[in-house]
This record gives C-alpha cells, structure tokens and sequence, in this order.
C-alpha cells in the first residue's frame, strides 16, 4: 500500500493505482476523456492534469501517472483550471457543437466539462473537420466530425472485443479514427464502442432522435437473453423502452453488452406483440377476453385431470421468472398430477440435470464466471462459446490478452475464439468430442498425471477399467487430430496450476449432453482441478434463466414424458392437453415435422406467449404474456447468480405475467387462493430449493447473490461412439449466430438487422468446388428434406462441414435435422 | 494458417480488385516466423507489386493474425506506403523556396497539361506518376525536377518536353 496528499486528504490505495483512481477512492473526481477504468491507460486528452509537489515545473496526467510513497497531490489549482480550459478549447475548435440534433447531448462529456468549465468563448479559430458520415452500417451512425480522439472505440474494441475495428490512421492534422479503408463499419455490433464514446461520434441508429437523455427513465434489469446474465439498465419514455444505457459500474462485465443485450431490446414495445387473448374458432384464432379463454384452459385442465393426469403435459421456456417457474411446477406437478413437464426439447439441459447430476451430485456448475480470468489453462469446447454466450466471449478476450490465459480450444469448426493470441485449436471431425475427450483422460492415466486423491473417489475402477479399452490412436484416427496433440493437451491440462472447461448447452447443440459433460466433469476430478478458484467445469445455460429452470427441477420426474414424448404423446394421443409457455417447437426443436404432427394432433394446445410464434398459431387458446421489462421477478445465471429483473413500464395491452396467469389456474384448479407478490414466492423457493436457502430478495440487491453449492464428485465413465460418416456428403453443423439466441432475438430490430435470415456457412475450398460465392442460393438436402438458403463463405469451417443457425423460420433448420449432433447432408447449386 | 487454406487464399475473390496473391504469399512465408513481421511483410508486398493491394491486406491480415483495420493504421501513417497503383515511371517536381522563386510552377503547370494528371496522380496506362515534393536538397540545381532515380537539374519548359518524350519512349518493363 502507498499513502499519499490528495487535496490536503490523506489516502492509502494498493501500490499499482493510479493518482487518478487514488483520488477516486478518496471521493475526489478528476475529470477525464479518454481514460476508461476498463482499458490500458492512454494519456492522451491532458484532461486529468493535476499537480503533483514532487514533481513541479509541469502538470501532471493522473490517469497514468502512478501513485509514489509521500505524493502531495493537487487537483484544483487556478494553474490547473486554466489547463483544462486550454484543452477543451482546443478540442472545441474542431468539435462542430451540434448539440441540438446531437443523441449524446445531455451524456457526453466534452459537453458536461465545457458547462462546467464554463468555456463560452474561444480564443482561437479553426475550420472545423468535413468528414463524411457513416449512416451505412445497420446500427452504429458514426460522425468522425465529433470526433475527439480519445483513442476509445479503438481500443475497447481490440481489448475487450477482441475485433479490433478501428484504428487511428493518416497523421497529423489529417489523422482520424477509421475502419480499414475506410470503409462502412462491418463488425459484431456489440455497441462497445457506443458506450465508451465520451461525445456524440458514435451514436445507437435505431436511438437517434428518439428521446433526450435527460428525459429517460432508467431502470436497471438483466438481459432477458442468453445465460450470461449481463445486467443491464432501461431507457424508458411514454412507457417505452427507446434504449439500453450504459452504466459502467453494472455487473461483473462493466456495462458491457453483446449485441442482441444492447440492440435488441425492441421486442419489448414491437407491434407485433399480442394483446389480447385468443381462442381458436371454426379453425381461426379471434380476439377473446380474459375471462373467457381462463375459463376455457380451466375446464380442459380439470377434464383431463379429472380423467387422466399424465395426459396433461407442459413445455415451459428457460426465459421465465424462477417464480414463474416455480407456479409451473406446481400447477402440473402438484395440482394437476402430472409428471410431463420439460423444455428446451429435452435434451438441451441434460449437462445440467444429468450430466452434473451424475458427476457432482449437483444440477449446477461447480465454477463460475469469474473463474475464466483467474485460471492459467482455459479448455472450451466448441468455438461457438463466443456465438452463444458473447460476453463471457469478452471474459474470454480478457483472460487471454491481459491475464495470459492458455486458451485451448476443441472444436469441429475455428471461430473468433481460434484466432486469439497463441489460443491452440484442435479441430476435429464432428461429432467427436466425448471420443476426444476421453482419450485424453485416458492419457492423463497413462501419464500418470491423475491426482492421488482422484483414486479413492467413486468410479474411479470403473473408469479406469473403462478407458483402458480406449485406443488413443485410434481416437486420433477417427476424430482427425494428431496422437501428440492430444497427448500433449492432456498433459499441460494435468500440469496446469489451475484449469477451467467452459461447454456451452442449448438447442444449437444436441451433442453437448450429459455424457460429453460427464467425460469433461472426468477430467477436472482425475486431475484435482476443482474447489478452487480459476479451476473446475462451467456449463453455458443457453437462455437467461436456463440455469433456474434446472434449480426448480423443470424437467420430467419418473414416469413422466420428456419434451420429445411429449410431442410423440400427442400425435398418439396420449397427451391430451399440451400447455406450452414460451417454447416454440415448431421452429426450434429438431425435426419440425414432429413438432406440427404433435400439434395438428387433436391435442388441447395452450400457448402463452409474447408473440403469436409458429407454434402459437396451431394453438387453441393463446395468452398475451408480458416482458420481462414489464414485471418483476428472479433469473439465475451461467455461474449460479441469481439476480432481480425489474419492472420498467406497465403492461403492453392486455398481456399478464406468466406468474400471474399460473397462480390463477392454481387458484381455479386447487379452489385455494394463490396470489403472492414475486418477492412472496421468491421466500417459497428459498425454502424449497437447494442452495437458495440462504436467499430473500432483499439480499438479492443490485448485483445479485452467487448461491453455494457443495459437490460430490463421481466418476462416470462414457462410451464415445465414432461418428460415422457419408461418403460424398457434408457435414451439416447447426448452432447460433451471434446476433441471435433462441427465436426471441427475431422480433428484436437490431439483431434482424443484422442478420436477418438464415444462411449457409461453407469454406473456401468447399465453395470453390461446389462453384458458389457469397451471396449465392444452394440447396441442402438431408434424409429428412431440403432447403435453399443463401451461402456464407468465410474462414471457419473446415472442408466438409458447413454451419446454419438454427433461429429461423424461413428455411427452417430443423425441417432437414433430426436431433442428431451431425446432419449429413448433400449441397447443390 | 495451413497451406493449403493459404491457397484457398490465393485468389481473394470479395474485393473489387482480383489480384495473383501468390508473390504475395511468398513474402508472409519469408517473414512468417520473424517476430514483428508486419513492417517487412507490407515492404515486401510493395515492392513486388509497386503498392499494396486491397486483398493483400486482407491476406496479410488473416495470416498473421493481425487486424486489418491496425494494417491500414500503419500504411496510413507511413508515407513510403501506397494504397494504389504507381506509374512505372514517377515524377517528382520539387516546390521548394529555391525552386519555387526560380520558376517550379510552370514546370509544374507544364507536366499537368503533358501528362494529364494532377499531383499525387497516376496516368491510367500506368506509365506516369507526378508528385510536387518539398526541397529535395539540391537547391543549386533549382529547379530540380527527378524521374525515378535519375536528376533533372535547371529544368525549363523545354527541358519538361523532352522528358516526356524521352519517358514515353522507353519499356514499361522494368
Ligand atoms: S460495435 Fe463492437 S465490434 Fe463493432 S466497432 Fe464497436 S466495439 Fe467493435
Ligand atoms: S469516436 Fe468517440 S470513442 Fe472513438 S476516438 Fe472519437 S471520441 Fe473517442
Ligand atoms: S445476450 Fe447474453 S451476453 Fe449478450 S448482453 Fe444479454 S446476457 Fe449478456
Ligand atoms: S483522461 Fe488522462 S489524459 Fe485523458
Ligand atoms: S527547394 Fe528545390 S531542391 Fe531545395
């Protein structure tokens, strides 16, 4: 620690701070541009100046000037004031004070700092900069004339994005900030460099003139997305969210957001949001009230209960509340009877529900998100953990480039995540991972690299016994990467001082099961890498509160029907009523002609929804939901965070909450009230659930509480299978987009975008050989049938395989796929 | 990278331009190893090709794993790079003080109306680039006028003639 005079206050802070955040802790505020607490110290906007008694003759730049024992700092003398006025009127030479049409105005610093440092008049005259405007991207308007040089965008998108848009080009007078060739901007549209802009330079497009800053109400949340988590802060005006705002003190990641987090919020006020209920009539669904479609899915609930419980069935989305959740279960678990409740067509939880189950004991990671920049060895598998999950991508970037993480990556295609700084690839055949894996716990036996502890665990004969039947050779052979790789991955894995596996789950990827997550939960128990801090297993929930429905156990207990036989139940006629709440099967679960077949059965079909999906319009009876910007409630992130989403307008049309509508049924059906606020329901699940015991709402606060667990680790031995192969066919991988998680970020405008259809991602070879180019139409056909889609050809793929996103109705992936981790299809021009 | 996607590589087909990338190709495998190649690499390429074609940076870009957007930083910054096609042959007219007041504006002017390009312009044959320069150091020549290598000393209105027709003459190869 370092003592040092701030402004006459004594303060003590670690020895590596600077004289600017040394004041900060002090609660003394240096005004600055282009320093950011997140990125490397630049020095380059003199606005931070302040004087330092050591070092007199100068001012001094405090965002990079690091504290000494004895420092006598001064902050504010007239010396300094006169300073900090030059350069702001230096910069406002150049800035074109646009600010009555300018977005940033009210946010932007150079505008604050010129009120404060009440520059009204200006000593010199300069012409100011005639840059042409980028309005071509989709969504970042960029005015370089706005521009002050703070070097920001550029460096926040290379040290945290790991994209590295921008670059200062030309010199002198003439240097700018530029893309290359400066071109329209073409990048992940993360918005990074939105947030971190200190002026108007770089603007939000679908925010420009929408509303003032000032006048925004700003509700913080969490991003109703993907598992990350990422909290996030609403901009609301007349009861509609216009923006996300950027509150660098918010979450683990610093107000960072991906794409869909930060623009795709306009599904909250889309006009293709369903307001009133519907009940289908003479074949058409029509308007009906409230009353009347309640009364309806209360006397086919309680028919079929009366009848048969089991053929009731329910597939509940990851997206609702745990409080939501937690109604569900008990409507159909405990009210109605049955034992037919799932989601995520059933098998895109199992690494959670079964495979850490097994493994663990527990049905949650042991490891959590701030492990990644804390561990030395980081195993991914699957590039995709950037697509499906891109802000933990960013914790990802950060560990490799500024804690110097060894990045491994196991993977069938190369992604963003292959070209970081010295990651290693092993790209292998698909549908060969639990093969791979396996051999190499097999070579950490061979080794003799497991940890002694690992021997008296349970399973371990059994694995032992088990692998000894393994070949890693023919491993090698049949998944395509080198005996040494995979030897020597084993080996620095063993040796690693601290080694973390992240594996991302979801509907994109129905080969990261349970047994994949097993062979991985191997590896980290054979070798000691658990318990500790930057070591363990880290399962990447796909949806916002993928990680919840696992805790409140929504998926089917004994006897009761998966979400595969659940649609099979339906066509057969075994399910009689089928209740579904924000699932859409139709488009993605795989072999869609099962999903339609399910529910053109005859079934009673129920849908709750915000949208009228795909699979709402096969429905019965559809009930208008609110958004997660419209009510209160719990997500439990990637990591065990569980965390308070808030209400931010009131309710879009007639839509209720799914809590609200649950506890009615509950009520009909039981005759015994259940009402309860979220908060009242949120003490219910403290004290039925595991690991949330110690949680109330009011602890939950700003930042959420990570829950504990206790593991008791397993070995389970897996039986990989060698994939098997079509001679003269492709490779057809499904998976996300980065611009996309589930069908949700569809009716977002941001991520449509974007990327607003599906496509076909081939290599260049590939490409080359089937004769097509970007932009072309091929057809794919698989045993199940075919598409045309448009082709991508980029870097990614190897030869052989290609890649569709699976969030799409047109061209729907899962007409062709069945489920299986590879599809082997044919391609034709 | 493999070789075999760096052959893939070979004919970058996205960009307006469509160049042979293998020269280019040949100077990444000299230096590929070399820490801090990207400096050599981009002179490599310049010199094999005169300037740096658009598809070479995105090339270089994904061969040695660098930005595309930091390459353009770099060609920006240092004058010795070029983005675009030179002449075979470049004119240099120096607008220096010495040369200035003895008469380098209409040896200028006179290059313009010969040539039909301006300053930082490239014939569309190929043939001229003409560039005004600031004083090349050999005030006693003014004005000084230079055509690649060679040095053109108390240049006139005729003496621009000559030049020209002599460098109209000579091979475009080199
Ligand atoms: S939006 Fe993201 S990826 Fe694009 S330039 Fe900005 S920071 Fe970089
Ligand atoms: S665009 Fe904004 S963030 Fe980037 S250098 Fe200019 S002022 Fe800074
Ligand atoms: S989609 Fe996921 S990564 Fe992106 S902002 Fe939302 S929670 Fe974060
Ligand atoms: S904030 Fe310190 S130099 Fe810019
Ligand atoms: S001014 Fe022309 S050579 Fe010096």
């Amino acid at each position: 620690m370092v003592n040092l005079t701030i402004d006459d206050k004594q303060v003590t802070v670690a020895k590596d701070a600077t004289i600017f955040d040394a004041a900060k802790a002090a609660g003394i505020r240096i005004p600055i541009l282009c320093h950011d607490k997140k990125l490397h110290p630049f020095g380059g906007c003199r606005m931070c100046l302040v004087e330092v008694e050591q070092m007199k003759g100068r001012l001094i730049p405090a965002c990079t000037t690091p504290v000494t024992e004895g420092m006598i700092v001064r902050t504010t003398t007239d010396e300094i004031m006169t300073a900090r006025k030059l350069v702001l009127e230096l910069l406002l030479l150049k800035h074109p004070l646009d600010c009555p049409v300018c977005d940033a105005a009210g946010d932007c610093d150079l505008q604050n700092l010129t009120y404060e440092y009440k520059v009204n008049a200006n000593k010199f005259t300069d012409e100011k900069f005639r840059w042409d405007i980028d309005y071509e991207n989709p969504l970042i308007e960029r005015d370089q004339n706005r521009c002050i040089h703070c070097g920001k965008c550029s460096r926040i998108c290379d040290e945290i994005v790991a994209f590295g848009a921008y670059s200062f080009v030309n010199r002198g007078i003439e240097a700018k900030i530029s893309t290359p060739f400066d071109e329209k901007l073409d990048c992940e549209y993360c918005g990074s460099c939105i947030s971190v802009c200190p002026v108007g330079a770089l603007i939000a497009k679908p925010f420009k003139f929408k509303a003032r800053w000032w006048a925004l109400n700003k509700v913080k949340s969490v991003c109703s997305y993907c598992g990350t988590g990422c909290q996030l802060t609403l901009g609301v005006k007349d009861n509609k969210v216009l923006t996300t705002v950027y509150d660098e003190d918010q979450g683990f990641h610093n107000g960072q957001l991906c794409s869909r987090g930060r623009f795709g919020y306009q599904f909250i006020n889309s006009d293709k949001r369903l307001t009133t209920p519907l009940i289908k009539k003479n074949g058409t669904l029509v308007p009906a009230s409230w009353e009347e479609a309640i009364d309806l899915v209360v006397s086919r609930l309680s028919e079929a209960k009366k009848s048969d419980p089991s053929s009731v069935a329910a597939l509940v989305t990851p997206r609702l509340t745990n409080e939501e959740l937690y109604l569900f279960r008990k409507l159909f678990k405990d009210v109605i009877g049955t034992d037919s409740i799932d989601h995520s067509a059933g098998y895109a939880h199992k690494a959670l529900t079964e495979g850490l189950k097994e493994s663990f004991g527990i049905t949650a990671s042991p490891s959590l998100i701030e492990d990644i920049q804390k561990t030395d060895l980081l195993l991914v598998l699957k590039s995709d953990a950037y697509e499906t999950h891109p802000v933990i991508g960013f914790e990802i970037n950060l560990a490799v480039k500024r804690q110097g993480v060894d990045l491994r990556i196991l993977s069938d295609k190369s992604g963003k995540l292959t070209r970081l700084p010295d990651a290693k690839k092993y790209i292998h055949k698909p549908g060969s991972e639990i093969l791979l894996v396996n051999a190499i716990a097999k070579s950490i036996l061979d080794q003799n690299l497991a940890d002694p502890a690992a021997q008296s665990l349970p399973g371990f004969d059994a694995l032992k016994s088990a692998l000894a039947a393994v070949s890693i050779e023919q491993i090698s052979a049949a998944a395509g990467v080198p005996v040494e790789a995979i030897t020597r991955l084993a080996t620095d894995y063993a040796k690693a001082g601290k080694a973390l596996i992240l594996l991302p789950i979801g509907l994109g990827y129905p080969g990261h099961g349970s047994e994949l997550t097993s062979a991985l939960a191997n590896l980290a128990i054979l070798t000691g890498k658990l318990n500790k801090e930057g070591c363990g297993i880290l399962i990447l929930g796909e949806k916002n509160n993928s990680q919840g429905a696992a805790d409140l156990a929504i998926h089917p207990t004994a006897g009761g029907r998966d979400a595969g036989a659940i649609l099979e139940g339906c066509t057969s006629g075994a399910v009689k009523v089928l209740y579904i709440a924000g699932e859409n099967p139709v488009v993605s679960y795989p072999d869609k002609a099962k999903s339609v077949k399910a529910l053109e059965s005859g079934a009673f079909v129920v849908v709750q929804d915000l949208f009228l999906t795909e699979t709402a319009q096969m429905a019965d009876v559809v009930l208008p939901v609110k958004s997660f910007a419209e009510k209160c409630g719990t997500f439990t992130s990637v990591g065990r965070n569980v965390q308070q989403i808030r209400k931010a307008i009131s309710a879009v049309g007639q839509s209720r909450s799914d809590r609200e509508i649950t506890a009615e049924l509950i009520s009909k059906l039981s005759g015994a009230a259940c009402g309860g606020s979220s908060a009242e329901i949120f003490t219910e699940i403290a004290a039925s659930t595991p690991g949330y015991s110690s949680l109330s709402t009011d602890s939950l606060g700003d930042n959420g509480v990570i829950y504990p667990v206790v593991i008791t680790p397993k070995l389970v031995p897996v039986v990989g299978v060698v994939p098997e192969t079509e001679e003269g066919k492709f490779a057809l991988l499904i998976g996300s987009s980065l611009y996309h998680c589930g069908t949700m970020s569809r009716y977002g405008e941001g991520p449509m975008l974007v990327c607003g259809e599906s496509y076909l991602e081939l290599g260049r070879t590939d490409a080359g050989k089937l004769g097509v180019s970007e932009g072309d139409t091929i057809k794919l056909k698989s045993a199940a049938g075919e598409l045309n889609l448009k082709v991508k050809v980029g870097t990614r793929m190897p030869e052989g395989v290609v890649f569709v996103p699976y969030h799409f109705e047109t061209s729907a992936i899962n007409s062709v796929t069945a489920g299986n981790p590879v599809t082997w299809v044919t391609l034709s021009r | 990278m493999s070789n075999a996607t760096a052959q893939n590589a070979a004919t970058e087909e996205k960009s307006e331009e469509v160049i042979d990338l293998t020269a280019a190709n040949a100077v990444i495998d000299k230096y590929l190893t070399l820490h801090g190649n990207l400096m050599p690499v981009l002179q490599g390429i310049q010199d094999e090709y005169g300037y740096v074609p658009k598809p070479t940076i995105d090339l270089v870009a994904e061969r040695l794993n660098v930005y595309p957007s930091q390459i353009f930083g770099v060609l920006t910054f240092y004058a010795q790079f070029h983005l675009k096609p030179r002449g075979r042959f470049i004119i240099r007219v120096c607008v220096g003080t010495a040369c200035h007041v003895q008469g380098a504006p209409r040896i200028v002017e006179t290059f313009f109306d010969k040539l039909h390009i301006g300053h930082a312009e490239t014939s569309a044959d190929l043939r001229y680039t003409f560039e005004k320069v600031a004083c090349l150091g050999a005030c006693g020549m003014a004005p000084l006028a230079m055509v690649n290598d060679a040095t053109y000393g108390a240049m006139t209105v005729q003496k621009v003639d000559a030049i020209v027709a002599d460098y109209n003459q000579r091979p475009m190869k080199k």
